[in-house]
């Protein structure tokens, strides 16, 4: 794998929390997922890799750049395309105006190229035809396709994307993925999500992130393969199961530790993100 | 030289769209409302003495200020951090594009305030400076200390406390808000444009983007799981 993003030992508190505990990660081209509960540091990470905040502790490069000098801060922030998790807009731009504003700030100086890559990034993300519409008048699904446009445009090497499908319905989905699945192919993409499904869609690696650290580093499949041996499915809940569900065939699904010659079932990565973050639980506990 | 000419570039460029995202509903109800009375005692033909003159003029100057408390709300503030024109760029645009805006509005002011009471113009000015870069710097400092994409609301309302409290709360010494009576005028002008100059400094330091990481104290090599690389 060619590094071309790569951190170490990145810490930043909130007072007395550490958002991000010793985090170290090494990205290349591709679609990165980042998995993790709710306060697990992944918008952090996110926001810090971004350059939008600077780490207490740690450093780290981006396609070569080091953010932590003034010119290198800049030179990040020239190969950056970065959606946030809550992205604004001025409601009485038109699509075309917020993403040229956007190719304004990230210096693409020559007027008629900065346009034809405006049109080419809207049109890229299948909003051409609205791109004269007042972006008040789109769809959240629409707003956040221009969002998406305006981390593509200037064709970024580096692409941070914050929960990108959130609240998009499972159409507007499909849609996200093909494009974010286009934009990986040559350039890394550090795509935080709650949706596992998106993972093992779009994913060659996944992270997993529970209190600020980094509890996994590997394939989707090896993220699946943690919870092998730990499905089984019974005619009910399971009471030493860690989770368990009834499924749309009536039988309940138990995710676990089995019990003895149980009727195992073939684990997702969803178990296996599961397990990952419990068995992380019990190690923090114990 | 590529970062000079990419930022006066930038700079140029950007003039359009900040100045129609600038908030000039806010900064059209201020300037609105402070005006307003300085008008209507002028249109009514009341003759209003040297002090509530003042009182006219200073209401008008604090309205300004709180509209320009919202002059860096920027709904798309997230989604625009990161990029590589500079936020020190980008406040000043702002800045710039308002203030022609806001002197026609001073001078409008000054020149509708009834001519018999009307306070020193030099002097009133500066207190009208200092509020309204007071404002923008407070402003600057919600920026840098807040996530806040609007923060502008919080700001006005800083001020407008600040504003109500500050002739309550100032000793004698260090008075600002005298009559042009007082003895003290020259004195508490002076001292009006020590804050002019705290609020341009303080402006200025907070449009800095830190890039401060503080000290390692320990070994960045340490494992911290299954991702450690270095």
């Amino acid at each position: 794998m060619t590094v071309t993003v790569s951190a170490c030992g990145l810490t930043l508190r909130y007072g007395a929390a550490r958002a991000l505990d010793d985090v170290s990660v090494r990205l290349g081209r591709g679609v990165t997922g980042l998995l993790g509960p709710n306060g697990a540091g992944k918008t952090t990470l996110l926001r810090v890799l971004a350059t939008a905040v600077p780490a207490d502790t740690g450093a780290f490069t981006v396609l070569g750049h080091d953010p932590g000098t003034a010119r290198g801060r800049q030179e990040v922030r020239r190969a950056l395309g970065y959606l946030p998790q809550t992205p604004g807009f001025h409601p009485d731009f038109t699509p075309f105006e917020f993403v040229d504003y956007v190719a304004i700030l990230k210096e693409l100086t020559d007027r008629a190229a900065r346009h034809r890559e405006v049109r080419r990034v809207l049109e890229q993300v299948g909003l051409g035809e609205v791109r004269g519409k007042r972006i008040k008048k789109l769809s959240g699904g629409m707003r956040q396709r221009v969002a998406l446009a305006a981390a593509l445009v200037g064709d970024p090497g580096f692409l941070v994307l914050d929960e990108p499908t959130v609240g998009l319905d499972p159409e507007q989905r499909l849609r996200f993925r093909e494009l974010i699945a286009d934009a990986g192919e040559d350039r890394t993409v550090l795509l935080s999500t709650h949706q596992t499904e998106d993972v093992a869609m779009l994913c060659h690696r996944v992270l997993v992130m529970a209190a600020g650290r980094i509890r996994f580093d590997g394939t989707p499949a090896e993220l699946a393969a943690r919870a092998d041996g730990r499905v089984w499915s019974s005619t009910a809940r399971d009471p030493g199961a860690k989770a368990g569900w009834r499924t749309g065939t009536g039988a309940f699904r138990n995710v676990g530790d089995p019990p003895e010659g149980a009727d195992l079932l073939e684990p997702t990565l969803e178990d296996g993100y599961l397990l990952t973050l419990d068995d992380d639980l019990a190690e923090v506990t114990a | 030289m590529r970062s000079w000419f990419a930022r006066a570039w930038s700079g140029a460029a950007l003039v359009v769209p900040v100045w129609r995202m600038l908030p000039w509903r806010a900064l059209g109800a201020a300037g609105a409302v402070g005006l307003l009375p300085v008008a209507l005692a002028r249109v009514s033909g009341a003759r209003p003495g040297p002090l509530e003159t003042l009182v006219l003029v200073r209401g008008a100057v604090l309205a300004l200020a709180l509209g320009l408390a919202f002059l860096l709300d920027d709904p798309a503030r997230h989604t625009t951090a990161p990029v590589p024109a500079r936020r020190a760029l980008r406040v000043a645009l702002r800045a710039a594009l308002v203030a022609p805006v806001a002197a026609l509005w001073w001078t409008a002011v000054l020149l509708l305030a009834p001519g018999s009471g009307r306070p020193p113009v030099g002097d009133v000015t500066l207190e009208a400076a200092t509020a309204c870069v007071l404002a923008v710097a407070a402003a600057t400092v919600a920026l840098r200390h807040f996530d806040e994409p609007e923060p502008g609301r919080g700001v006005a309302t800083t001020l407008l406390a600040g504003a109500v409290l500050a002739p309550l709360l100032l000793p004698a010494r260090w008075a600002l808000f005298v009559a042009p009576a007082d003895p003290r005028w020259a004195a508490a002008h002076e001292r009006w444009a020590w804050v002019l100059a705290g609020a341009v400094v303080v402006g200025a330091a907070q449009l800095r983007e830190p890039l401060v990481r503080r000290p390692v104290l320990r070994s960045p090599c340490g494992t911290s799981g299954p991702s450690r690389t270095c």
